[in-house]
């Protein structure tokens, strides 16, 4: 679907006049223009004294006293804000006037119009999407905004109140922190890289490591009662060929303090953490503080370095919680953890998709979480694409899928079938009524039995089609909104 | 649809490309020209596909196409099914480079590993190398201690030297080779950089791209459907148009053909017209002639008849006249009749109900006549009773009365002769003898004993035995007086049924029939009386007779027969020894049972007793008195001799010495009489003279101035 966004978002222009209120010029103009119509039509005029459908239409000259009060109103909202005192009317009136630059200190506990907020957004932003936020343009505005100056905070430089002092106005509006960047301490001294030099950067890396802690999100997170979604990379965006490792670098420290701040934050129910070097240490101190967390639904800890150990500790979490998502995609999890993840799973009843893309599980994790799958009655997304699988994986996979009744997706892209694996996975998939994706991209199945899939996964999508009694056929397969993340 | 032009010849290759196995790991690695063709195959592939899908669509097509809405259902389900794979296919484009960066990353990861792998080992290699050279260098170390001679350590320290600047060369070297390669890893991060950013752009074109096609292909499709729906609609408009059409040209020649029809007929009808008004004509007019001719001797018929009917008429209404006045008469007479029946009708309603009254009232009056009746009878039967009782104590009555009677005349007899015995001796002084009469030694009524019939007296055998029983048998004897003296009650009755049990015969058959329902008694008693009268018994006499010649026959049989009847003597012991209780002495001594008679002996003793009975049975004239009636002739007889007792001469006697007594009596009395005044004019006297002395006595004379003593004389006593 994202492919269609951009389109699906009309250009800001057309929106403003199509539903919005119009300029406080365009407003201005009806009154004003009055009055050079009325001599060129006076007869006409004079014939229908009120005409039904403009409701800017009066019999006034001069302008109300009311409107002069209410223009004054928005001239001196910033000083002097008037708009609860006014009736509904005019309060529409002045905030469909109000300029959309006011500080944020005087409109965001005043005013909760949307379409306020939709202007200010506009103005700001060229590209909004609405519905991530809740289908809220204030909520929209404020966590972006937020997001902004996080992704932007240099510790050390940046003075930690522009983030403390926006804490009080956005605290009841923000819901997700979505954070694609967390900025590392810039050194006084940024010494001029040579190519000799780069020898020196990784022991340098170590010495500095409690000097390189980015920004404490603890009192920031603490103070939005309202949050469900976090969203973190710590890593500089396009850095290109200014690469630096040091520019990645989750201390220690950092990971303490995040964990200590998402096992204080009860409200999470989304945790991501990605693109951020996260090892098994880092990984298990952050898992611990999630066990028994009471909301949290999805965890997302993909293109990190998690080895064995990590995944062990996130199903000892499966296990302990009532996770739903757990995404581990681009980690360096082998056979010993996708035996501990299956093992979790046999007695699962919570988790609904499982992403272990681009790991190294071969075929002894692939058989185990197989087998984990014969007795599992939830999961419904699997994604197993890139992990070295084979034969004999496909053959036990083709058995659970004649027994699962659960499964609508599962993604085995990127593995080494071979020709006989995808006969016994056409073989599974023809008994099978409820699967509806199954990816077997580049995975040396005949094209033959790969088309035969395509149209037994036809078959059962038409069927769970006329199942739901709505038309939306477009089931999107869950694979297709992790690219488009990783890519962008 | 897509394209055709070009899609035809992308089927060729597409065709060619599947035949052919699919290098396809390759494909996705480096070369951008290889992705192109991998772009291309998968288009191709899309482009088969879609074929095969349109294939299968046609076939969902056949199906749906016999639903109303084929045309456009069809094209709305072909459309959807397109654009979901077009979807599908674009998404599998668009990830397509994901995934083929997946592979390509792990083939780094493999290639890194091994070229990892291979640089640890050359780092170990080299690591032991250069420490065994630098264990040499150390060691040569201690051999140059004991160096000497100073060329000679020249020599070695020069060659350690070289030793050295081999092993930092070595290091160097590597160190250089190391860099080398980073370098190397640097360009190669440059170029990935580079590749990334192509791939971004790949990506974001591929979007654009599948963007751009998806919505020209909704386009297409919206068009396509719409362009359906027109069609469907034009199609059906035609369709419409043409039936309507052809239903019109259909009308309209079959308008035309009715219309030709209809002339066709009009002429014909009017042919047809002319010709029948002409026929008819004719025909009008010989009928005109046949008629008029018709009608004139009708006429003379009409004039015939008219006559005819006017004598006619006059008869008529004269016979109309005649039978009005008799419809009068019979209504009269009707209605008189029906008065009459309707009178009768109530007369006989009024017998009717008289008669259902009378009906009525006489069964009511039958039921209390019989009521009445049956009342009466009781009564009856307790009047006989009290009569009987009443004869008895009537009888008593009489007798007792008799008896006071007798009695009192006796006395007054009695007195008289004592009288006249008395007037004899002592004022005649004759003597007297007392007069003898036979009258006088009577006592009681004068009875006269009565004859009575056979069937009374068994009739009150058998009532007495009945209803008294064997308790009062001792008071029995004194009503039995009259009976025979050997002969008890019990013995009697015992022969009378023997006899009735036996002789049966004589009595008749009817009789015998309406005796059953009767009581036992009862029964005994008729047929012992038709038994009697075939015997010829009437009499008391006869009966005592029978039992008699009974007892008697016993009596000469009995002593024979004793032995044989040992049993039946015992029973005779027995119901003697009963009987002797209420019985006389004389028939406990004569075996008198009648149960020992033998039935069979019956008949026999029967037969001689009729034989006997019958010779004095005719000079013995049967003097049947009224029962009951008394005769008192004698009566009277008895009565007038007791007032004669004393003769008419003795009462003339007695009449003149009454006379000449009476003349005595009344000297007597009249000295009587004289005595007596003389007695009371002696106390008259005495009291006269008590009184005077008295009131001589009292005081007051003394007082008095001249005392009526002096004047007085007081007589002296």
């Amino acid at each position: 679907m994202q492919d269609s966004r951009p389109p699906l978002t009309p250009p800001m222009p057309s929106q403003s006049t199509s539903t919005g209120p119009p300029p406080s010029v365009a407003a201005h103009t009806p009154a004003t223009g009055l009055l050079p119509t009325k001599p060129v039509f006076p007869s006409f005029r004079r014939m229908r004294r009120i005409i039904a459908e403009d409701t800017e239409w009066s019999l006034a000259i001069v302008p109300l006293l009311m409107e002069l009060c209410i223009q004054n109103i928005i001239r001196n909202f910033q000083k002097n804000p008037i708009l609860k005192q006014l009736c509904p009317e005019d309060q529409q009136k002045v905030l469909s006037h109000l300029p959309p630059d006011l500080p944020l200190a005087v409109t965001a506990n005043l005013i909760d119009d949307e379409g306020y907020w939709r202007r200010c957004c506009t103005q700001r932003w060229p590209v909004c999407h609405v519905a991530w936020h809740g289908n809220s343009w204030k909520r929209l505005f404020f966590e972006r905004h937020l997001q902004g100056l996080l992704s932007h905070f240099i510790p050390g430089t940046t003075d930690p109140s522009t983030i403390l002092d926006l804490l009080p106005l956005c605290k009841d509006y923000v819901r997700s922190l979505r954070v694609d960047q967390l900025l590392p301490p810039v050194h006084l001294l940024p010494t001029p890289r040579t190519a000799g030099d780069q020898s020196d950067s990784g022991s340098e890396g170590e010495a500095e490591e409690s000097s390189a802690d980015h920004y404490p999100l603890g009192p920031l997170v603490a103070g939005l009662s309202q949050l469900e979604e976090l969203d973190l990379v710590y890593g500089v965006k396009d850095c290109g060929m200014n690469f630096e490792w040091k520019l990645f670098l989750f201390t220690y420290h950092d990971c303490h303090s995040l964990a200590a701040t998402i096992k204080a934050c009860h409200t999470l129910k989304i945790f991501r953490l990605t693109r951020s070097r996260v090892d098994d240490e880092r990984a298990r101190i952050l898992i611990r503080s999630l066990l028994d967390h009471p909301a949290i639904e999805e965890l997302d800890l993909s293109h990190n370095l998690i080895g064995d150990r990590g995944a062990r500790g996130a199903a000892k979490l499966l296990s302990h919680s009532r996770l739903r998502v757990l995404n581990l995609a681009n980690n360096r999890v082998r056979a010993p953890g996708a035996q501990a993840l299956a093992h979790a799973l046999v007695h699962n009843a919570n988790l609904l998709s499982l992403n272990l893309r681009l790991n190294c599980i071969e075929d002894e994790g692939g058989q185990a979480l197989a087998h984990a799958l014969l007795s599992n009655t939830c999961l419904t997304t699997l994604h197993l694409g890139g992990n070295e699988l084979s034969e004999p994986t496909a053959m036990l996979l083709s058995q659970v899928l004649t027994v699962n009744t659960t499964l609508t997706s599962i993604n085995l892209s990127c593995n080494s079938i071979g020709p006989d694996g995808g006969k016994q996975l056409l073989e599974g998939v023809v008994d099978n009524k409820t699967l509806l994706e199954f990816d077997l991209r580049l995975s040396d199945v005949t094209q033959e039995s790969e088309y035969l899939i395509g149209q037994a996964l036809h078959a059962n999508r038409e069927a769970a089609r006329q199942r739901a009694l709505n038309p939306s056929h477009f089931v999107l397969p869950v694979t297709a909104s992790g690219p488009g993340k990783s890519v962008a | 649809m897509n394209p055709p032009g070009s899609s035809g010849v992308l089927e060729h290759k597409a065709d060619e490309l599947v035949s052919t196995p699919i290098r396809a790991p390759s494909v996705y690695s480096d070369d951008p020209q290889e992705r192109i063709q991998a772009r291309r195959l998968r288009i191709a592939a899309r482009v088969e596909a879609r074929r095969r899908e349109a294939l299968g669509e046609y076939l969902d097509g056949k199906k749906e196409s016999e639903e109303d809405h084929g045309r456009s259902y069809k094209q709305k389900e072909e459309s959807r099914l397109k654009l979901a794979k077009l979807l599908l296919y674009g998404t599998e484009l668009v990830t397509n480079i994901r995934v083929a960066i997946d592979v390509r990353e792990i083939h780094r990861r493999v290639e890194e590993e091994e070229i990892k792998r291979q640089r640890i080992e050359k780092l170990e290699n080299e690591v032991k190398t250069s420490q065994d050279k630098f264990d040499e260098i150390t060691a040569k170390w201690k051999e140059g201690r004991q160096k000497r001679i100073p060329q000679e350590l020249w020599d070695m320290l020069i060659t350690q030297q070289l030793h050295c600047a081999g092993l930092i060369e070595d290091k160097n070297k590597l160190i250089s080779e190391l860099q080398q390669e980073l370098k190397i890893k640097d360009d190669q991060y440059v170029k990935d950089l580079k590749k990334q950013s192509d791939d971004i752009t790949l990506l974001l074109e591929r979007m654009e791209e599948q963007v751009k096609s998806m919505v020209k292909a909704f386009y297409q499709e919206l068009l396509h459907i719409e362009k359906a729906f027109e069609l469907e609609r034009q199609e059906l408009l035609t369709s419409n148009k043409k039936k309507w059409e052809w239903a019109l040209q259909a009308h309209s020649t079959k308008e035309l053909e009715y219309l030709v029809n209809r002339m066709k007929r009009v002429q014909e009808y009017e042919q047809q017209l002319n010709k029948q008004r002409i026929w008819d004509c004719e025909e009008y007019i010989t009928i005109k002639i046949k008629l008029e001719q018709d009608v004139q001797v009708l006429e003379q018929q009409l004039q015939q008849m008219k006559a005819t009917y006017q004598l006619n008429q006059e008869k008529l209404e004269y016979n109309f006249q005649v039978l009005k006045k008799r419809d009068e008469e019979s209504t009269v007479i009707k209605s008189q009749q029906k008065r009459k029946i309707n009178r009768l009708h109530d007369k006989l309603n009024n017998l009717r109900s008289k008669y259902a009254k009378q009906v009525k009232q006489f069964q009511e009056e039958n039921q209390a006549l019989t009521t009445d009746y049956k009342r009466l009878v009781m009564q009856f039967k307790e009047i006989q009773k009290s009569l009987r009782h009443f004869a008895l104590i009537d009888d008593e009555k009489f007798r007792e009365i008799w008896l006071m009677n007798e009695e009192e005349a006796k006395g007054l007899i009695s007195k008289a002769f004592d009288v006249d015995r008395i007037i004899h001796t002592q004022h005649l002084g004759l003597p007297w003898t007392a007069p003898d009469f036979w009258f006088l030694n009577n006592v009681g009524p004068i009875s006269q004993q009565m004859k009575r019939s056979a069937t009374q007296i068994v009739e009150e055998v058998l009532r007495q035995t009945e209803e008294e029983g064997e308790e009062e048998a001792a008071s029995k004897p004194e009503s039995y007086l009259d009976l025979p003296k050997q002969i008890s009650a019990k013995t009697t009755k015992k022969i009378l049924m023997l006899l009735c049990d036996e002789s049966g015969f004589l009595i008749e058959s009817k009789l015998l029939s309406l005796l059953l329902p009767l009581e036992k008694t009862e029964s005994y008693l008729l047929r012992l009386d038709a038994i009697f009268s075939a015997l010829g018994i009437e009499s008391e006499g006869d009966l005592y007779k029978l039992v008699n010649f009974f007892l008697k026959y016993q009596a000469h049989h009995g002593s024979s027969s004793q032995v044989s009847l040992a049993p039946g003597s015992e029973a005779a012991e027995q119901t003697s020894l009963e009987g002797g209780e209420g019985g006389e002495q004389e028939e406990k001594a004569a075996p008198a049972s009648s149960s020992l008679i033998h039935p069979n002996d019956v008949l026999k003793v029967l037969e001689a007793f009729v034989m006997g009975l019958r010779k004095p049975r005719d000079f013995q004239a049967s003097l049947k008195v009224g029962m009951g009636v008394r005769d008192d002739s004698e009566d009277s007889e008895y009565w007038e001799a007791l007032t004669t007792v004393i003769p008419a001469a003795k009462q003339n006697l007695w009449d003149t010495l009454y006379t000449a007594l009476e003349k005595y009596h009344l000297v007597l009395t009249q000295r009587a009489k004289l005595l007596v005044e003389n007695e009371s004019l002696e106390q008259q006297n005495a009291e006269l003279q008590s009184l005077l002395q008295q009131y001589l006595h009292s005081k007051i004379n003394s007082e008095l101035q001249v005392p009526p003593t002096q004047v007085l004389r007081v007589p002296s006593k």
